[in-house]
């Protein structure tokens, strides 16, 4: 049954927020549980340098199940991440089964390695600003995810990143 | 051997003296002003890809040893480099890293690049067309002939890449430069109009060199998960490192098994023109900057030194003009998979050299760095280092393992190494 409109907003919302906690946990696996079999994963940013909108990663659901499956096998920079998410807005359709949601992001890096770790670790630091453009299905009460857009503002990317925003 | 004292750290190694180098040309100052003068000055640099300034009137801004530049394309579609300073109180003329000069300014007219500041006017081939009240305050004494913009070399070459020198009389001109190493894609990258569809830059706290003897070393492809189940096999021991005059170096091909990363796929379908599949170039040019195809994409680094612990360094991914929009699509894929700010390669490759660059500070004891590896040229011999620390040396008149010594004292210090060579 189809959820009245504020309620489904709510479901959006919690399933965005949920999204963020498992992030900053590196939970991947419970991540992708909030997403729909056919969720489609984006960073992407616009470049005036070279006048392009740019791809930086994308995955289907099982391709990005893979690759956070290959992270072990992989050097990756320890310093864990903080992401603040705002939900801006909640369009829900009329037919109350689908919604689409701006969210803004920051993400500090709380470093662990940085350049000296000596020096750096326990610091945090602005890593990256953007919005989150999210499209979900609203199922039985629960929001999930079809779509991830993650549109960064930087193009500065420093040492870069092996986990998904 | 077991840990050794700080004697035994310090010694010479047993290896060649051309075989290992002295960290302080990572994190001397003076050798760091030294360079810039000596060789960023001196050499051609691939300041972007034509692609960026693809009509007329369009501009990019660069800066090449601290100067600051200008790139635009003239109505008469010719790309041409102006220091991008004004010459009347040395305001920055253009701020912005890109735009078109068909848009007019609060100080200026549209078709005209115009200094904000006190709205001198120039056009797109660098002569002074305006100056505010020009005789009332110069009467007959400096008129827009005598202040034009200081142009700069600028050639679009090698797939459509534009290079600019800060030297007017520069000791080759940018065919002898760089065509050599060149050759082996030549055919490849000028087929057809290449586009760029990636960007985004690192800064990062090592010397600009650790990065370009990344690029030039593959050794380290222990580091990268993804290269030893793509590449690890006979035909990529095989691998050739061939050197080039003016202390470039070419990182010879082979056919990459990308289809042994779970989740990834052969790129066979989309190689660049005239290449057999999944094929893996590199062209290493001194002092910093790289070209490096994998089979479906082009990547290009250009590094601009910021001190000597820190660098600036910018990434492109390029592909073909005609490219559908799927082929697009699977094109920055293949690109962004590997060399993209979330990759799985690239990744590593900046941690491996942010690591070199926090053990070889400013101020902390020099350091033996060892380039020594010899096998016959192929893939991990370390040569292509070897060669591009010959150049260094040679330009800036410092011996790489003894930077306060004069290149002139290499001869005598080490006679075989010269024989050998
Ligand atoms: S500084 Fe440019 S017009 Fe005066
Ligand atoms: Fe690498």
């Amino acid at each position: 049954m189809a959820m009245n409109g504020v309620n489904a907003a709510d479901a959006v919302r919690d399933t965005i927020y949920r999204a963020t906690m498992y992030l900053d946990a590196q939970k991947w696996e419970d991540w992708l549980g909030l997403c729909d079999e056919s969720f489609h994963y984006a960073i992407k940013s616009f470049s005036p340098e070279i006048n392009y909108d740019m791809i930086y990663l994308q995955g289907s659901r099982k391709e990005m199940l893979t690759m956070m499956r290959l992270l072990p096998k992989h050097n990756t920079d320890h310093s864990p991440l903080s992401r603040h998410t705002s939900v801006y807005t909640v369009d829900v359709a009329p037919d109350g089964k689908t919604a689409s949601a701006v969210s803004s992001f920051v993400v500090y890096q709380n470093m662990l390695d940085g350049v000296n770790a000596h020096i750096d670790a326990g610091e945090s630091r602005l890593f990256l600003v953007g919005k989150y453009i999210d499209k979900l299905t609203i199922e039985d009460g629960k929001a999930r995810f079809i779509a991830r857009e993650v549109r960064l503002e930087n193009r500065r990317l420093d040492k870069g990143s092996h986990w998904p925003i | 051997m077991p840990a050794r004292n700080h004697a035994q750290w310090t010694a010479t190694p047993p290896l060649k003296g051309d075989e290992w180098i002295d960290s302080r040309i990572y994190s001397d100052q003076a050798v760091f002003d030294d360079e810039l003068e000596r060789i960023f000055k001196k050499v051609w640099v691939p300041v972007c890809h034509e692609s960026e300034l693809s009509k007329p009137y369009d501009f990019r801004t660069f800066s090449i040893a601290n100067e600051p530049i200008l790139v635009t394309r003239g109505p008469d579609n010719q790309v041409r480099a102006f220091l991008n300073v004004c010459p009347h109180r040395g305001m920055l003329i253009e701020r912005r890293p890109s735009g078109s000069f068909l848009e007019g300014q609060p100080s200026g007219n549209p078709k005209r690049i115009t200094c904000m500041f006190h709205a001198w006017q120039f056009d797109l081939k660098g002569n002074c067309v305006y100056v505010a009240r020009e005789k009332e305050g110069y009467q007959d004494r400096l008129c827009k002939e005598d202040v034009g913009l200081r142009r700069l070399r600028c050639e679009v070459k090698f797939g459509g890449f534009v290079w600019v020198t800060l030297d007017d009389n520069p000791a080759v001109g940018l065919e002898d430069w760089a065509g050599k190493p060149f050759e082996c894609l030549r055919k490849t990258l000028e087929a057809e109009p290449m586009e760029v569809f990636h960007y985004h830059k690192a800064i990062i706290e090592t010397n600009y060199k650790l990065w370009h003897d990344t690029n030039s070393e593959f050794y380290h492809d222990f580091m990268h998960y993804h290269n030893r189940v793509t590449g690890f096999n006979d035909a990529y021991f095989a691998r050739k490192n061939e050197s080039f005059e003016h202390g470039h170096v070419v990182v010879g091909t082979f056919e990459v098994n990308y289809q042994n990363y779970e989740g990834f796929e052969s790129r066979a379908g989309l190689s660049f023109p005239h290449l057999p599949p999944n094929q893996w170039y590199m062209i290493d040019l001194f002092p910093g900057f790289n070209f490096n195809l994998r089979g479906s994409a082009l990547r290009c680094d250009i590094v601009t030194p910021l001190g000597p612990n820190k660098v600036m360094i910018e990434f492109r991914g390029l592909g073909l003009k005609r490219d559908t929009p799927e082929e697009r699509q699977t094109r920055i894929n293949h690109h962004n998979s590997i060399w993209g700010p979330f990759g799985r390669n690239l990744h590593e490759d900046l941690i491996g050299v942010t690591g070199q660059g926090t053990t070889m500070r400013p101020g902390t004891e020099p350091r033996r760095v060892l380039h020594g590896r010899q096998e016959n040229q192929t893939i991990h011999d370390e040569n292509g280092m070897r060669h591009y620390y010959d150049e260094w040396g040679r330009w800036m008149n410092r011996l790489p393992n003894d930077p306060e010594q004069p290149w002139a004292a290499r001869a005598e210090a080490q006679p075989a190494v010269a024989a050998a060579e």
